[in-house]
């Protein structure tokens, strides 16, 4: 999948349900973000990526693109 | 000499709290939506001078209505919230109830993998020839470890008790165990004060989460995704060493029992190690996270709901606090 459609995705696995989100989006300001939020993250990488991360690493996240560069933005296709 | 489970009863405390109350009170969820995805709607909280110890003697007496309670010769109780430091919760318990004086009786300290480590224990004393009749208990008032202004916590845990005789029998009904532990993840689903370690506060600094929840050292703490990511790498690998130690497969085993964390939680696991729904017990609904008592309220529930009966086999799986697991297969 390429960047926006990870955007995509995430977002509906996750329920956000801003839809001006873009990949600049400071993930603490969306609206309901909370520890159900991050788990819903854990699990969505986990599912697609086969990766884990920390909950430590999370809280270290701004944006999505801060997300996208630490699942590895090799595995992504380009737009 | 072998095994098998006799009875299952729980007991609950009669106070609910729904998730509009809590809707009401900290105004910034959405009940439903948390009931989509939780799978909790209602939780039982025990009053103020209500303790684990009262609601396993409910959850005693209930099982024991039906059975000679002269032949119960050991008393297990698990329980992370004791009414002492000391003497034993249990101790206190046997005479409550009117148990015989010459039997063993004590509590141990687990949490949501503790009703499997009873039924090994209980096990253990039947096979050894060291009991006949064992009286396990399961309960927690965790409730009474959250802060007030913590919504997290407050949504998932509930109180509760169960209590589960296991006696000897003919041929063995409790298969094999595969058990794990690691203490790493001890700071992340923990009551950091109150024991020795780090005494109780007066008056402790207040904590604050991302999600405005608040609580302080004298109170549980949990690491929600911490505790999720150690669920989705743990669990699959016991659920697999048990099938694999027990020489058989999901398809053989007529359901399945994990801990009833919260609905999304187990759902991801099923889906993970490829259980069928309708397999899959999925109830937590009316209860919350019962913690060691998930387990056997979930059994109480399927039986009653016939999803299953005499005969039946299920796996059962019990995961977090600690952290420690442990898995089992049962024949009913």
């Amino acid at each position: 999948m390429n960047k926006n459609e990870f955007l995509n995705e995430i977002a509906i696995y996750c329920e956000f349900e801003d839809s001006s989100m873009t990949l600049e989006t400071i993930l603490k300001t969306i609206d309901g973000y909370d520890s159900l939020s991050v788990m819903s993250m854990i699990a969505f990488i986990d599912e697609n990526f086969g990766l884990k991360f920390s909950a430590k690493q999370f809280q270290n996240l701004t944006d999505f693109n801060s997300l996208i560069d630490l699942i590895g933005k090799e595995k992504f296709d380009n737009d | 000499m072998s095994a098998r489970i006799i009875d299952v009863k729980s007991y609950l405390p009669k106070n609910v709290i729904d998730n509009k109350d809590l809707a009401k009170e900290f105004n910034r969820w959405d009940p439903d939506k948390i009931e989509t995805k939780l799978g909790i709607r209602e939780r039982r909280i025990s009053d103020v001078n209500e303790t684990a110890g009262d609601l396993a003697y409910l959850a005693a007496e209930s099982v024991l209505h039906n059975y000679d309670r002269q032949k119960i010769d050991f008393l297990i109780l698990c329980t992370q919230s004791p009414d002492f430091f000391l003497p034993t919760t249990a101790c206190v318990l046997q005479e409550r109830i009117g148990l015989r004086n010459n039997i063993g009786a004590y509590d141990y300290n687990l949490g949501c993998s503790g009703y499997v480590y009873g039924l090994a224990m209980a096990k253990s004393y039947i096979n050894t020839g060291l009991a006949n009749s064992v009286l396990l208990l399961t309960a927690e008032t965790y409730t009474k470890h959250i802060h007030p202004k913590d919504l997290a916590n407050r949504t998932i845990f509930g109180d509760g008790a169960t209590a589960t005789i296991i006696e000897k029998a003919d041929k063995e009904h409790i298969f094999e165990f595969d058990f794990g532990t690691s203490g790493s993840g001890k700071n992340n689903l923990i009551v950091p004060n109150g024991g020795f370690r780090h005494p109780y506060a007066q008056n402790p600094e207040l904590k604050y989460t991302d999600s405005e929840d608040i609580y302080s050292d004298n109170h549980l703490y949990m690491n929600g995704p911490e505790i999720f990511n150690f669920s989705i790498e743990a669990v699959p690998v016991t659920v697999n060493n048990c099938i694999e130690k027990n020489k058989t497969n999901i398809d053989n085993l007529d359901y399945v029992i994990f801990h009833q964390a919260n609905k999304y939680m187990i759902e991801y696991l099923r889906k993970k190690i490829k259980i069928p729904k309708e397999k899959f017990h999925s109830d937590m609904m009316l209860t919350g996270n019962t913690v060691s008592s998930t387990i056997p309220i979930a059994i109480e529930q399927a039986l009653n709901d016939k999803l299953i009966k005499r005969g039946s086999k299920v796996l059962l799986c019990g995961f977090g606090v600690g952290y420690s697991w442990g898995t089992t297969i049962i024949e009913l």
